[in-house]
C-alpha cells in the first residue's frame, strides 16, 4: 500500500498535542523556568541539601556522579521516586556529568579536598555551582575559587546555610537597625574543642584491600589529596579530622560562624590583619582574637556562650549586644529585651531550604547569592590563617590584599598544598 | 503574591513535613572523648608525630635511610615543606620519581625557599612521565620561578597533551605577577 506523503501544510494544520507541564499547566514549572541539576558526590549531609532542592517545584534532578556505587544507586533511587520515572543518570566520572549540556547546576557535597577544585573545574564547563563547606583546603584554594568565579561570571553558593536563617537574619537585622550602636566585636564559636578538635592529625589508617574501581575509586576518591593507603572508614565519612583531607575543628564551624560574622560586619571582601591565639592546651577552652584594619575585632573561640546551640555567633556594639544559635533562641542585653527575634528551631531548621531558594534565584537572576564565592573566600581565609596562627602558637599579621602573612616565612609556607597530580589549581 | 512567594511557601510546607518524618541532622563529633583511631607507625621512626617532632636534619637522613618506610618519608616531606631549608633538597628530590610519594616531594618543594628547590624540580623533568612528570611541571607553576621558564618552555610542545598542557599552564602562573 503507498504510503501517503505528509505535506508541511497538512504538519502545521495538524493538532499539536503539548503536555501540560511542558506549559507550566496545573501547577508545573515550564521547562525553560526550570533549573536542571546534577550532584558530585552525594554522602549524608549531601542528601540533606538534596532533599531541599528536590521539593522545589522549578528544580529538575538529572543525574548523580559519585566514586561509590552504593551511593550513585541511593540517589538515583531518591531523584526517580521524586519524579515517579526512572531518569536519573549515573556516573562515576565527573567529566561525563559535565558534558551534559542539559545540565545548568551542580550540587557539589564531595569531602573538602575535592571541593574548590570540582567547584571551579564545573564553572569552566559553564555551569553553576552550589558547594557544601568548608569551601576550601588552603588560603591560595580560596582565592582561587573567589577569582576564578568572578571571572567566569558563573553563580556560587556556599553551603553556609546560616546566611538564609531566620534567626540568624533577625540578629543580623538589629545590628544594621542601629539599635547595637557602633559595631566593636564579633564572636564566633568554633568548637567546642573537646569534641571537634583544632588541629588535625597526621596519622594514616591501617592499610585495607582495596575494593574493586566500580565499586570504589579510591584513586578518584583521594583526587588532589596525598596519596595514603586504602581504608574503609575514610569512605564511611570518617575522613574528618586527618589533615590531608580536613581544614580542622577551627575552619569546619568557623566557615559558617565566622563567616557569619563578616557577614554582619560587612567584611565580606576583607580578613583579619591580627591573629592571636590564646590558650594552646587541646584540654581547655581557647580563643583565637582577630582584629581588621577598621578596628573591628573577632574573637574565635570553642567555649564560652549563653548555650544557645551550636554554631553560636554575638554581635556587640556600644549600646547593646544580640546572640543567636542553631536553637533559634536570640538573648539580647537588657536594653533590647523588648525586641522578638527568637524563632522556633523548626523554623531555624529550615535556613538549608532558603539558602536552597536563594540560590536558584539567583541561577534565575544572575544576582550574587548570600554566600558567594567571594564571601565564602574571605572567611575561609580567616579561618585557614587562625588555624595557621593555632598551630604556629604565635600572634601572625597578615595583608588581606595579598594573602600574605608579615615577617613569617614558615606561616607562609602553610598557605597552600601541593595537588596530587594530574590535579591544578589552574 | 509573586512567583518567589509561592515557591518559597511551598518549600516550607514541604519542608516542614521532611523535619516531621526524620530526625535533626546534628554533626556527629569527629571522635568521642578519649576515643583514639587506629593509626600506621613506622618501626623504627614511630608514629606521625614522632617524626614531626625531628629536627630538620634528622629528618633528611629519615629520607635517605633505606629502612625508613613510606609513611615516615611521606610525613618527613610534610614537615620538611615548613622546616625544610636548601639542605633537605638532595634527600627529597629522588622521591618525585616515586609513584605514591611523588605528591608528598612536591609539598616540600614548592615551600622551600631558594634556588635548589627549583632546580631539583627543573633537573627532574627528564627523567619523569606520567602524572609524576605534570605534577613537577605543576610545581614549577606554582613557585612563580623565572628561572624555570627555558625548561618549561621546552615542554610546550610535547608529545604527550597533558604535559604540554601542563606547562603551558606553568608558563601562564610564572608570568603572572603574584
Amino acid at each position: 500500500m503507498p504510503r501517503r506523503k505528509l505535506t508541511r501544510r497538512q504538519i502545521l494544520h495538524a493538532p499539536l498535542i503539548i503536555p501540560a507541564t511542558a506549559l507550566g499547566l496545573n501547577g508545573a514549572t515550564p521547562p525553560s523556568d526550570r533549573v536542571t541539576l546534577g550532584g558530585l558526590g552525594i554522602g549524608s549531609r549531601g542528601t540533606s541539601v538534596l532533599r531541599s532542592f528536590l521539593i522545589q517545584k522549578d528544580v529538575q534532578f538529572l543525574a548523580i556522579c559519585d566514586v561509590r556505587n552504593s551511593q550513585r544507586e541511593a540517589i538515583k533511587s531518591m531523584a526517580d521516586k521524586t519524579y515517579g520515572n526512572s531518569d536519573c543518570a549515573m556516573y562515576s566520572d565527573q567529566e561525563e556529568l559535565w558534558a551534559r549540556k542539559d545540565i545548568d547546576s551542580v550540587l557539589i557535597a564531595t569531602g573538602d579536598r575535592w571541593h574548590t577544585l570540582l567547584a571551579t573545574m564545573t564553572a569552566k564547563h559553564g555551569k553553576d555551582v552550589y558547594c557544601e563547606k568548608p569551601c576550601s583546603m588552603t588560603i591560595a584554594e580560596s582565592r582561587y575559587l573567589a577569582d576564578t568565579f568572578q571571572r567566569l561570571g558563573r553563580i556560587y553558593q556556599a553551603g553556609t546555610q546560616r546566611r538564609n536563617g531566620t534567626n540568624f537574619n533577625n540578629a543580623f537585622n538589629l545590628a544594621r537597625s542601629g539599635k547595637l550602636g557602633k559595631i566593636t566585636t564579633l564572636h564566633a564559636e568554633v568548637g567546642p574543642g573537646d569534641r571537634w578538635p583544632p588541629i588535625t592529625t597526621h596519622a594514616w589508617m591501617p592499610a585495607e584491600e582495596e575494593p574493586a574501581k566500580q565499586v570504589v575509586d579510591w584513586d578518584r576518591w583521594l583526587g588532589p589529596a596525598p596519596w595514603r593507603p586504602y581504608n574503609s572508614a575514610y569512605i564511611q565519612g570518617k575522613w574528618r579530622g586527618y589533615y590531608d583531607f580536613h581544614g580542622g575543628g577551627i575552619l569546619e564551624w568557623g566557615s559558617h560562624t565566622v563567616d557569619l560574622c563578616h557577614w554582619a560586619g560587612g567584611l565580606d571582601e576583607t580578613a583579619p590583619i591580627e591573629f592571636e591565639p590564646i590558650g594552646m592546651n587541646q584540654d581547655t577552652p581557647y580563643t583565637i582574637n582577630c582584629k581588621y584594619a577598621n578596628g573591628l575585632k573577632l574573637v574565635m573561640r570553642d567555649k564560652g556562650f549563653l548555650g544557645l546551640g551550636s554554631c553560636a555567633f554575638r554581635i556587640e556594639g556600644d549600646q547593646g549586644w544580640v546572640e543567636t544559635a542553631d536553637s533559634g533562641a536570640v538573648a539580647t542585653s537588657d536594653n533590647l529585651k523588648s525586641e522578638i527575634l527568637s524563632v522556633p528551631r523548626e523554623e531555624a531548621s529550615l535556613s538549608t531550604t532558603y539558602h536552597v531558594r536563594d540560590f536558584l534565584d539567583c541561577v534565575k537572576t544572575r544576582k550574587q547569592p548570600k554566600s558567594n564565592a567571594l564571601a565564602a573566600a574571605q572567611a575561609h581565609i580567616a579561618c585557614h590563617a587562625a588555624y595557621i596562627a593555632f598551630q604556629l602558637g604565635r600572634k601572625l599579621t597578615f595583608d588581606p590584599a595579598r594573602d600574605l602573612f608579615l615577617n613569617d616565612d614558615q606561616a607562609n609556607r602553610m598557605r597552600s598544598r601541593a595537588m596530587r597530580a594530574p590535579w591544578r589549581l589552574a | 503574591m509573586n512567583f518567589r512567594q509561592i515557591t518559597l511557601n511551598i518549600a516550607r510546607a514541604a519542608a516542614f513535613a521532611l523535619l516531621a518524618a526524620a530526625p535533626l541532622l546534628t554533626p556527629a563529633p569527629l571522635l568521642a572523648q578519649g576515643q583514639k583511631a587506629p593509626a600506621m607507625s613506622d618501626p623504627k621512626y614511630g608514629d606521625a608525630a614522632a617524626i614531626r617532632a625531628l629536627p630538620a636534619a634528622k629528618l633528611n637522613a629519615l629520607l635517605a635511610d633505606p629502612q625508613a618506610t613510606p609513611y615516615a618519608k611521606a610525613k618527613a616531606c610534610v614537615r620538611l615543606s615548613v622546616i625544610g631549608d636548601a639542605s633537605s633538597v638532595a634527600a627529597i628530590a629522588p622521591l618525585l620519581e616515586d609513584d605514591k610519594l611523588s605528591v608528598y616531594a612536591r609539598t616540600a618543594l614548592e615551600q622551600i625557599p631558594g634556588d635548589a628547590a627549583t632546580q631539583a624540580l627543573i633537573a627532574a623533568l627528564p627523567k619523569l612521565s606520567g602524572n609524576n612528570l605534570v605534577g613537577a611541571i605543576n610545581s614549577l607553576g606554582v613557585r612563580h620561578d623565572p628561572k624555570a621558564v627555558d625548561a618549561l618552555s621546552k615542554l610546550v610542545n610535547a608529545h604527550n597533551p597533558e604535559t604540554a598542557k601542563a606547562a603551558s599552564l606553568a608558563l601562564a602562573l610564572i608570568r603572572r605577577p603574584l
